[in-house]
Protein backbone atom coordinates (compact mmCIF):
# COMPACT_ATOMS: atom_id res chain seq x y z
CA UNK A 1 0.00 0.00 0.00
CA UNK A 2 1.59 3.50 -0.82
CA UNK A 3 1.80 6.46 1.31
CA UNK A 4 -0.67 8.37 -0.60
CA UNK A 5 -3.11 5.32 -0.11
CA UNK A 6 -2.19 4.66 3.73
CA UNK A 7 -2.93 9.08 3.97
CA UNK A 8 -6.23 8.52 2.81
CA UNK A 9 -7.36 5.60 4.93
CA UNK A 10 -6.05 7.45 7.94
CA UNK A 11 -8.31 10.13 6.94
CA UNK A 12 -11.16 8.13 6.71
CA UNK A 13 -10.34 6.67 9.97
CA UNK A 14 -10.06 9.67 11.93
CA UNK A 15 -13.21 10.62 10.00
CA UNK A 16 -15.32 7.48 11.66
CA UNK A 17 -13.74 8.10 14.90
CA UNK A 18 -15.00 11.86 14.71
CA UNK A 19 -18.47 10.49 13.74
CA UNK A 20 -18.80 8.24 16.86
CA UNK A 21 -17.60 10.91 19.03
CA UNK A 22 -19.64 13.66 17.54
CA UNK A 23 -22.57 11.48 17.34
CA UNK A 24 -22.64 9.77 20.84
CA UNK A 25 -21.26 13.09 22.57
CA UNK A 26 -23.15 16.18 20.99
CA UNK A 27 -25.39 14.77 18.48
CA UNK A 28 -27.42 12.63 20.03
CA UNK A 29 -28.21 14.80 22.83
CA UNK A 30 -29.48 17.73 21.04
CA UNK A 31 -33.03 17.25 19.49
CA UNK A 32 -34.58 19.46 16.17
CA UNK A 33 -37.47 19.41 15.32
CA UNK A 34 -38.44 16.16 16.71
CA UNK A 35 -35.45 14.29 15.78
CA UNK A 36 -31.71 14.00 16.14
CA UNK A 37 -29.40 14.31 12.60
CA UNK A 38 -27.34 10.80 11.73
CA UNK A 39 -23.59 11.94 11.75
CA UNK A 40 -22.73 8.29 10.35
CA UNK A 41 -24.94 8.63 7.02
CA UNK A 42 -24.25 12.12 7.01
CA UNK A 43 -20.64 11.41 6.73
CA UNK A 44 -21.29 8.07 4.45
CA UNK A 45 -22.49 10.45 2.02
CA UNK A 46 -20.19 13.13 2.22
CA UNK A 47 -17.40 10.32 1.54
CA UNK A 48 -19.10 8.39 -1.11
CA UNK A 49 -19.22 12.65 -2.78
CA UNK A 50 -15.62 13.22 -2.07
CA UNK A 51 -13.94 9.61 -1.98
CA UNK A 52 -16.48 7.77 -4.90
CA UNK A 53 -18.56 4.93 -4.41
CA UNK A 54 -16.29 1.92 -3.50
CA UNK A 55 -14.63 4.11 -0.65
CA UNK A 56 -18.57 5.48 0.68
CA UNK A 57 -19.55 2.29 0.55
CA UNK A 58 -16.49 0.69 2.69
CA UNK A 59 -17.03 3.65 5.31
CA UNK A 60 -20.82 3.16 5.15
CA UNK A 61 -20.45 -0.24 6.37
CA UNK A 62 -18.16 -0.12 9.13
CA UNK A 63 -20.36 3.68 10.16
CA UNK A 64 -23.27 1.30 9.80
CA UNK A 65 -22.00 -1.57 12.08
CA UNK A 66 -21.08 1.33 15.14
CA UNK A 67 -24.39 3.35 14.35
CA UNK A 68 -26.39 -0.26 14.99
CA UNK A 69 -24.32 -0.97 18.26
CA UNK A 70 -24.49 2.81 19.44
CA UNK A 71 -28.24 2.64 18.47
CA UNK A 72 -28.78 -0.67 19.63
CA UNK A 73 -29.99 -1.96 16.54
CA UNK A 74 -29.45 -5.79 15.49
CA UNK A 75 -26.19 -5.68 14.00
CA UNK A 76 -26.16 -5.33 10.07
CA UNK A 77 -29.36 -2.90 9.55
CA UNK A 78 -27.86 0.07 9.28
CA UNK A 79 -24.57 -1.34 7.95
CA UNK A 80 -26.50 -3.03 5.14
CA UNK A 81 -28.35 0.51 4.56
CA UNK A 82 -25.55 2.48 5.03
CA UNK A 83 -22.78 0.24 2.24
CA UNK A 84 -26.12 1.07 -0.20
CA UNK A 85 -25.91 4.31 0.33
CA UNK A 86 -22.39 5.12 0.39
CA UNK A 87 -22.29 3.18 -2.85
CA UNK A 88 -24.55 4.68 -4.80
CA UNK A 89 -24.13 7.90 -4.13
CA UNK A 90 -20.50 7.55 -5.30
CA UNK A 91 -21.78 6.41 -8.66
CA UNK A 92 -24.34 9.11 -8.71
CA UNK A 93 -21.60 11.83 -8.08
CA UNK A 94 -19.15 10.12 -10.59
CA UNK A 95 -21.73 9.54 -13.31
CA UNK A 96 -23.38 13.70 -12.77
CA UNK A 97 -21.14 15.57 -10.53
CA UNK A 98 -22.29 17.76 -7.20
CA UNK A 99 -19.80 20.50 -7.08
CA UNK A 100 -22.87 22.98 -5.64
CA UNK A 101 -24.30 23.27 -2.02
CA UNK A 102 -27.40 22.63 -3.61
CA UNK A 103 -26.39 19.70 -4.93
CA UNK A 104 -24.78 18.45 -1.47
CA UNK A 105 -27.75 19.51 -0.07
CA UNK A 106 -30.87 17.59 -1.88
CA UNK A 107 -28.39 14.63 -2.73
CA UNK A 108 -27.96 14.49 1.17
CA UNK A 109 -31.31 15.16 2.01
CA UNK A 110 -32.47 12.51 -0.51
CA UNK A 111 -30.32 9.72 0.51
CA UNK A 112 -31.69 10.30 4.06
CA UNK A 113 -35.01 10.16 3.29
CA UNK A 114 -34.70 6.92 1.11
CA UNK A 115 -32.39 5.35 4.02
CA UNK A 116 -34.95 5.76 6.78
CA UNK A 117 -37.64 4.89 4.32
CA UNK A 118 -35.50 1.23 4.26
CA UNK A 119 -35.17 1.09 7.99
CA UNK A 120 -38.78 2.16 8.54
CA UNK A 121 -39.65 -0.32 6.36
CA UNK A 122 -37.31 -2.70 7.91
CA UNK A 123 -39.28 -1.87 11.16
CA UNK A 124 -42.48 -2.25 9.75
CA UNK A 125 -41.59 -5.77 9.10
CA UNK A 126 -40.21 -6.70 12.56
CA UNK A 127 -42.90 -5.13 14.87
CA UNK A 128 -43.50 -1.36 14.90
CA UNK A 129 -46.55 -0.29 12.70
CA UNK A 130 -47.06 2.89 12.27
CA UNK A 131 -49.27 5.08 9.66
CA UNK A 132 -47.06 6.31 6.56
CA UNK A 133 -47.97 9.42 5.85
CA UNK A 134 -47.65 10.38 9.49
CA UNK A 135 -43.73 8.97 9.91
CA UNK A 136 -43.22 10.72 6.68
CA UNK A 137 -44.40 14.03 8.78
CA UNK A 138 -42.88 13.68 12.15
CA UNK A 139 -39.42 11.49 11.80
CA UNK A 140 -38.44 11.06 7.78
CA UNK A 141 -38.93 14.09 6.22
CA UNK A 142 -37.49 16.49 9.46
CA UNK A 143 -34.58 14.38 9.41
CA UNK A 144 -33.95 14.21 5.90
CA UNK A 145 -34.33 18.21 6.33
CA UNK A 146 -32.00 18.39 9.39
CA UNK A 147 -29.12 15.77 7.69
CA UNK A 148 -29.08 17.91 4.80
CA UNK A 149 -28.51 21.33 6.10
CA UNK A 150 -25.40 19.51 8.11
CA UNK A 151 -24.13 17.47 5.22
CA UNK A 152 -23.31 20.79 3.07
CA UNK A 153 -21.55 22.72 5.55
CA UNK A 154 -19.62 19.25 6.76
CA UNK A 155 -19.10 18.44 3.03
CA UNK A 156 -17.45 21.91 2.93
CA UNK A 157 -15.68 21.79 5.47
CA UNK A 158 -13.85 18.45 4.72
CA UNK A 159 -12.86 19.68 0.85
CA UNK A 160 -11.67 22.76 2.70
CA UNK A 161 -9.57 20.83 5.24
CA UNK A 162 -8.66 18.06 2.12
CA UNK A 163 -9.90 15.32 3.90
CA UNK A 164 -11.79 14.66 0.77
CA UNK A 165 -11.77 16.18 -2.76
CA UNK A 166 -14.43 17.68 -4.54
CA UNK A 167 -16.46 15.81 -7.22
CA UNK A 168 -15.04 14.75 -10.19
CA UNK A 169 -11.44 15.38 -9.63
CA UNK A 170 -8.63 12.25 -9.47
CA UNK A 171 -5.45 13.08 -7.79
CA UNK A 172 -4.22 9.78 -9.49
CA UNK A 173 -5.93 9.53 -12.49
CA UNK A 174 -7.59 12.53 -13.58
CA UNK A 175 -10.48 10.24 -14.43
CA UNK A 176 -14.22 10.74 -12.66
CA UNK A 177 -14.47 7.37 -11.77
CA UNK A 178 -18.08 6.41 -13.68
CA UNK A 179 -18.46 3.55 -15.00
CA UNK B 1 -7.30 -0.80 -15.84
CA UNK B 2 -10.56 1.08 -15.68
CA UNK B 3 -12.27 -2.04 -16.20
CA UNK B 4 -10.52 -3.85 -13.68
CA UNK B 5 -10.89 -0.94 -11.51
CA UNK B 6 -14.64 -1.35 -11.94
CA UNK B 7 -14.88 -4.86 -11.78
CA UNK B 8 -12.80 -4.47 -8.39
CA UNK B 9 -15.15 -1.75 -7.13
CA UNK B 10 -18.67 -3.83 -7.85
CA UNK B 11 -16.39 -7.07 -5.80
CA UNK B 12 -16.31 -4.61 -3.18
CA UNK B 13 -19.76 -3.80 -3.26
CA UNK B 14 -21.16 -7.27 -3.41
CA UNK B 15 -18.80 -8.39 -0.55
CA UNK B 16 -20.03 -5.96 2.04
CA UNK B 17 -23.59 -6.07 0.74
CA UNK B 18 -22.90 -10.61 1.52
CA UNK B 19 -21.11 -9.23 5.00
CA UNK B 20 -24.03 -7.72 6.05
CA UNK B 21 -26.26 -9.38 5.44
CA UNK B 22 -24.75 -12.40 6.90
CA UNK B 23 -24.38 -10.31 9.85
CA UNK B 24 -28.03 -9.58 10.56
CA UNK B 25 -28.51 -13.05 9.26
CA UNK B 26 -26.25 -14.37 12.17
CA UNK B 27 -27.72 -11.37 14.72
CA UNK B 28 -31.48 -12.94 14.26
CA UNK B 29 -30.78 -15.91 14.27
CA UNK B 30 -28.29 -16.68 17.20
CA UNK B 31 -28.81 -16.42 20.87
CA UNK B 32 -28.59 -13.49 23.21
CA UNK B 33 -24.75 -15.37 24.54
CA UNK B 34 -24.17 -15.43 20.99
CA UNK B 35 -20.83 -14.57 18.81
CA UNK B 36 -22.49 -10.84 17.17
CA UNK B 37 -24.32 -10.44 20.17
CA UNK B 38 -21.18 -10.24 22.52
CA UNK B 39 -19.51 -7.81 19.74
CA UNK B 40 -22.35 -5.65 20.19
CA UNK B 41 -21.87 -6.13 24.22
CA UNK B 42 -18.46 -5.32 23.89
CA UNK B 43 -18.75 -1.97 21.86
CA UNK B 44 -21.57 -1.14 23.89
CA UNK B 45 -19.34 -1.05 26.45
CA UNK B 46 -16.46 0.91 24.73
CA UNK B 47 -19.33 3.56 23.76
CA UNK B 48 -20.92 3.14 27.18
CA UNK B 49 -18.45 5.64 29.40
CA UNK B 50 -18.32 8.17 26.08
CA UNK B 51 -21.94 8.32 26.25
CA UNK B 52 -21.96 9.18 30.08
CA UNK B 53 -19.04 11.44 30.14
CA UNK B 54 -20.96 13.28 27.61
CA UNK B 55 -24.29 12.97 29.45
CA UNK B 56 -22.17 15.07 32.17
CA UNK B 57 -20.40 17.09 30.40
CA UNK B 58 -23.48 18.38 28.21
CA UNK B 59 -25.36 19.34 31.20
CA UNK B 60 -24.52 22.57 32.01
CA UNK B 61 -24.52 23.53 28.10
CA UNK B 62 -28.18 22.19 27.94
CA UNK B 63 -29.32 24.20 31.11
CA UNK B 64 -27.29 26.93 29.70
CA UNK B 65 -29.60 26.43 26.46
CA UNK B 66 -32.46 25.96 28.34
CA UNK B 67 -31.73 29.29 30.68
CA UNK B 68 -31.29 31.68 27.31
CA UNK B 69 -34.46 30.30 25.59
CA UNK B 70 -36.80 30.77 28.83
CA UNK B 71 -35.71 34.06 30.05
CA UNK B 72 -34.59 35.74 26.25
CA UNK B 73 -38.31 37.45 26.43
CA UNK B 74 -37.14 38.77 30.04
CA UNK B 75 -33.96 39.60 28.77
CA UNK B 76 -34.89 42.08 26.57
CA UNK B 77 -37.27 44.18 28.81
CA UNK B 78 -34.56 44.65 31.21
CA UNK B 79 -32.04 45.34 28.94
CA UNK B 80 -30.08 47.16 31.52
CA UNK B 81 -29.34 43.95 33.63
CA UNK B 82 -27.80 42.20 30.84
CA UNK B 83 -23.74 43.33 31.78
CA UNK B 84 -24.50 41.71 35.68
CA UNK B 85 -26.31 38.91 33.88
CA UNK B 86 -23.71 37.97 31.64
CA UNK B 87 -21.18 37.94 34.81
CA UNK B 88 -23.38 36.01 36.85
CA UNK B 89 -24.39 33.35 34.78
CA UNK B 90 -21.83 31.08 34.75
CA UNK B 91 -22.47 30.80 38.47
CA UNK B 92 -26.13 30.71 38.20
CA UNK B 93 -26.49 27.79 35.16
CA UNK B 94 -24.08 25.36 38.07
CA UNK B 95 -25.98 26.41 40.66
CA UNK B 96 -29.27 25.93 39.41
CA UNK B 97 -28.17 22.52 37.45
CA UNK B 98 -27.39 21.66 41.00
CA UNK B 99 -30.60 22.90 42.14
CA UNK B 100 -32.57 20.88 39.91
CA UNK B 101 -30.87 17.80 39.76
CA UNK B 102 -31.17 18.09 43.90
CA UNK B 103 -35.07 18.37 42.99
CA UNK B 104 -35.25 15.42 40.92
CA UNK B 105 -33.31 13.16 43.02
CA UNK B 106 -35.35 14.37 45.95
CA UNK B 107 -38.81 13.46 43.72
CA UNK B 108 -37.26 9.88 43.27
CA UNK B 109 -37.22 10.24 46.88
CA UNK B 110 -40.47 10.99 46.97
CA UNK B 111 -41.82 8.99 44.78
CA UNK B 112 -40.01 5.90 46.55
CA UNK B 113 -41.32 7.07 49.75
CA UNK B 114 -45.06 7.48 48.77
CA UNK B 115 -45.69 4.77 46.33
CA UNK B 116 -46.39 1.32 47.92
CA UNK B 117 -43.42 -0.94 46.50
CA UNK B 118 -43.21 -4.49 47.50
CA UNK B 119 -41.36 -4.62 50.99
CA UNK B 120 -37.68 -5.67 50.62
CA UNK B 121 -37.37 -3.67 47.35
CA UNK B 122 -34.28 -1.71 46.27
CA UNK B 123 -33.83 1.03 44.30
CA UNK B 124 -31.10 2.19 41.71
CA UNK B 125 -30.94 5.52 40.85
CA UNK B 126 -29.45 5.83 37.19
CA UNK B 127 -28.75 8.86 34.80
CA UNK B 128 -30.10 9.21 31.04
CA UNK B 129 -27.00 9.19 29.11
CA UNK B 130 -28.79 8.76 25.58
CA UNK B 131 -32.29 7.92 23.90
CA UNK B 132 -33.87 5.96 20.51
CA UNK B 133 -32.90 8.11 17.69
CA UNK B 134 -36.36 7.41 15.58
CA UNK B 135 -39.46 7.56 16.59
CA UNK B 136 -40.11 3.90 15.51
CA UNK B 137 -38.46 2.87 19.26
CA UNK B 138 -38.80 4.65 22.64
CA UNK B 139 -36.02 3.65 24.98
CA UNK B 140 -33.23 5.70 26.90
CA UNK B 141 -29.69 4.42 27.88
CA UNK B 142 -28.63 4.90 31.29
CA UNK B 143 -25.24 4.58 33.15
CA UNK B 144 -25.75 1.79 35.48
CA UNK B 145 -25.56 -1.97 34.57
CA UNK B 146 -25.06 -5.44 35.58
CA UNK B 147 -22.08 -4.77 37.83
CA UNK B 148 -24.88 -1.92 39.86
CA UNK B 149 -27.32 -4.90 39.98
CA UNK B 150 -29.34 -3.70 37.15
CA UNK B 151 -30.89 -7.01 35.05
CA UNK B 152 -33.78 -7.43 32.33
CA UNK B 153 -36.90 -7.00 32.91
CA UNK B 154 -36.77 -4.84 35.63
CA UNK B 155 -38.98 -2.01 36.05
CA UNK B 156 -38.29 1.33 36.09
CA UNK B 157 -39.77 4.82 37.94
CA UNK B 158 -39.05 8.09 37.27
CA UNK B 159 -39.89 11.53 38.07
CA UNK B 160 -40.12 15.28 36.13
CA UNK B 161 -40.23 18.35 36.35
CA UNK B 162 -43.94 18.87 36.80
CA UNK B 163 -43.46 16.71 40.10
CA UNK B 164 -44.41 18.35 43.30
CA UNK B 165 -45.25 16.97 46.07
CA UNK B 166 -48.61 15.08 45.09
CA UNK B 167 -47.93 12.14 42.77
CA UNK B 168 -48.10 14.24 39.36
CA UNK B 169 -45.06 13.68 37.42
CA UNK B 170 -43.89 10.95 39.21
CA UNK B 171 -44.62 7.34 37.94
CA UNK B 172 -43.76 4.05 35.42
CA UNK B 173 -41.06 4.18 32.99
CA UNK B 174 -40.40 1.64 31.69
CA UNK B 175 -38.36 -1.76 31.93
CA UNK B 176 -35.26 -2.97 31.34
CA UNK B 177 -34.64 -4.85 28.36
CA UNK B 178 -30.87 -5.06 27.48
CA UNK B 179 -27.64 -4.58 30.09
CA UNK B 180 -24.03 -4.39 29.92
CA UNK B 181 -21.21 -4.04 33.05
CA UNK B 182 -22.31 -0.39 33.03
CA UNK B 183 -25.24 0.64 31.00
CA UNK B 184 -28.68 -0.56 30.43
CA UNK B 185 -31.17 -0.06 27.62
CA UNK B 186 -34.80 0.71 29.30
CA UNK B 187 -37.70 0.38 26.99
CA UNK B 188 -40.27 2.89 27.56
CA UNK B 189 -44.11 2.66 28.20
CA UNK B 190 -44.78 4.58 25.31
CA UNK B 191 -42.64 2.46 22.87
CA UNK B 192 -45.30 0.60 20.05
CA UNK B 193 -44.00 -2.79 21.35
CA UNK B 194 -44.79 -2.18 25.18
CA UNK B 195 -47.60 -3.21 27.25
CA UNK B 196 -48.05 -2.90 30.85
CA UNK B 197 -51.44 -4.67 32.63
CA UNK B 198 -52.88 -2.18 34.59
CA UNK B 199 -55.91 -1.10 36.20
CA UNK B 200 -58.31 2.20 37.00
CA UNK B 201 -58.51 3.03 40.01
CA UNK B 202 -62.07 3.46 41.50
CA UNK B 203 -64.07 1.40 39.30
CA UNK B 204 -61.01 -0.88 39.66
CA UNK B 205 -61.60 -1.60 36.20
CA UNK B 206 -58.64 -3.50 34.49
CA UNK B 207 -57.17 -3.59 31.17
CA UNK B 208 -53.49 -2.99 29.20
CA UNK B 209 -51.85 0.45 29.01
CA UNK B 210 -49.80 -0.26 25.21
CA UNK B 211 -47.74 2.20 23.53
CA UNK B 212 -47.35 3.50 20.43
CA UNK B 213 -45.16 5.22 17.32
CA UNK B 214 -46.95 8.07 17.79
CA UNK B 215 -45.89 8.30 21.47
CA UNK B 216 -49.36 8.22 23.26
CA UNK B 217 -50.71 5.95 25.84
CA UNK B 218 -53.76 3.61 25.06
CA UNK B 219 -55.58 1.26 27.87
CA UNK B 220 -57.29 -1.39 25.83
CA UNK B 221 -58.99 -4.64 27.30
CA UNK B 222 -61.51 -2.59 29.43
CA UNK B 223 -65.13 -3.96 29.04
CA UNK B 224 -67.28 -1.65 27.97
CA UNK B 225 -69.78 -2.52 30.59
CA UNK B 226 -68.08 -1.36 33.80
CA UNK B 227 -69.30 2.39 34.98
CA UNK B 228 -68.12 5.26 36.10
CA UNK B 229 -64.82 4.83 34.20
CA UNK B 230 -64.18 9.21 33.40
CA UNK B 231 -61.20 11.09 32.97
CA UNK B 232 -58.57 12.35 35.80
CA UNK B 233 -58.96 9.09 37.59
CA UNK B 234 -55.87 7.45 37.73
CA UNK B 235 -54.46 4.54 36.12
CA UNK B 236 -51.53 1.93 37.77
CA UNK B 237 -50.13 -1.37 37.43
CA UNK B 238 -52.18 -4.12 38.15
CA UNK B 239 -49.24 -6.41 38.95
CA UNK B 240 -50.56 -9.16 37.11
CA UNK B 241 -47.69 -9.41 34.39
CA UNK B 242 -45.42 -10.50 36.29
CA UNK B 243 -43.03 -7.66 35.26
CA UNK B 244 -44.48 -4.76 36.84
CA UNK B 245 -45.26 -4.86 40.77
CA UNK B 246 -49.16 -3.50 41.40
CA UNK B 247 -49.94 0.21 42.18
CA UNK B 248 -46.97 1.81 40.49
CA UNK B 249 -48.60 4.79 39.12
CA UNK B 250 -48.56 5.38 35.29
CA UNK B 251 -51.14 8.06 34.49
CA UNK B 252 -54.48 9.54 34.69
CA UNK B 253 -57.57 8.93 32.06
CA UNK B 254 -57.56 11.61 29.24
CA UNK B 255 -60.19 10.22 26.98
CA UNK B 256 -62.58 7.73 27.63
CA UNK B 257 -64.30 6.13 23.89
CA UNK B 258 -66.65 3.37 22.88
CA UNK B 259 -67.24 2.13 19.79
CA UNK B 260 -70.72 -0.19 18.38
CA UNK B 261 -68.47 -2.93 17.33
CA UNK B 262 -65.93 -3.09 19.94
CA UNK B 263 -66.74 -4.89 23.54
CA UNK B 264 -64.30 -2.94 25.06
CA UNK B 265 -63.62 0.69 25.56
CA UNK B 266 -60.43 2.76 24.55
CA UNK B 267 -59.36 4.79 26.75
CA UNK B 268 -56.55 7.24 26.22
CA UNK B 269 -54.03 7.79 29.31
CA UNK B 270 -52.08 10.98 29.94
CA UNK B 271 -48.51 9.44 31.66
CA UNK B 272 -47.90 11.23 34.64
CA UNK B 273 -44.30 11.01 33.46
CA UNK B 274 -42.46 13.71 31.03
CA UNK B 275 -40.93 10.94 28.63
CA UNK B 276 -38.75 14.25 26.78
CA UNK B 277 -37.43 15.57 29.85
CA UNK B 278 -36.36 12.70 31.61
CA UNK B 279 -32.73 13.03 33.17
CA UNK B 280 -32.69 10.42 36.09
CA UNK B 281 -34.38 7.47 37.02
CA UNK B 282 -34.94 4.70 39.56
CA UNK B 283 -34.50 1.32 38.96
CA UNK B 284 -36.94 -1.64 41.09
CA UNK B 285 -34.36 -4.47 42.25
CA UNK B 286 -37.80 -6.60 43.64
CA UNK B 287 -36.69 -9.03 46.36
CA UNK B 288 -35.85 -12.19 44.60
CA UNK B 289 -35.39 -11.28 41.47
Amino acid sequence: MGRRRLIVVGKVLLLLVIAVALQTLIVSRVSVLGVTADLFLIFTVVVAMGRGSMEGAIFGFFAGLIADVAFFQPLGVRALIYVLAGYFVGMFVARFGMMTPWGVLFLAGGTSFVAQFVFGLFQYIMGPQADFLTMVGTQMLPEAILDALIAVPVYALLVRLRVIRAPGVSPATGRSGAE
Amino acid sequence: MVRNEVVWRRLVFVVLIIASLAILTVSFRESESGPVHAVQQAGLSLLSPLQSWGARAAEPFQDGYGWIRTLWSAHQEVERLAAELQELQGEAVKLKEQAEENQRLKSLLDLRDKATFPEGTDFEVARVTGKSPTRWEAWIQIDKGSADGIRVDQPVVGATPTAGESLAGKGLVGKVTAVTAHSAQVQLITDSESSVAAKIQGPRAEGIVEGSVSGTLTMDFVDRDIPDVEPKLVVVTSGFGGIYPPAIPIGIVAEVGEEDVNIYKKIEVQAFVDFRVLEEVMVLILPGA
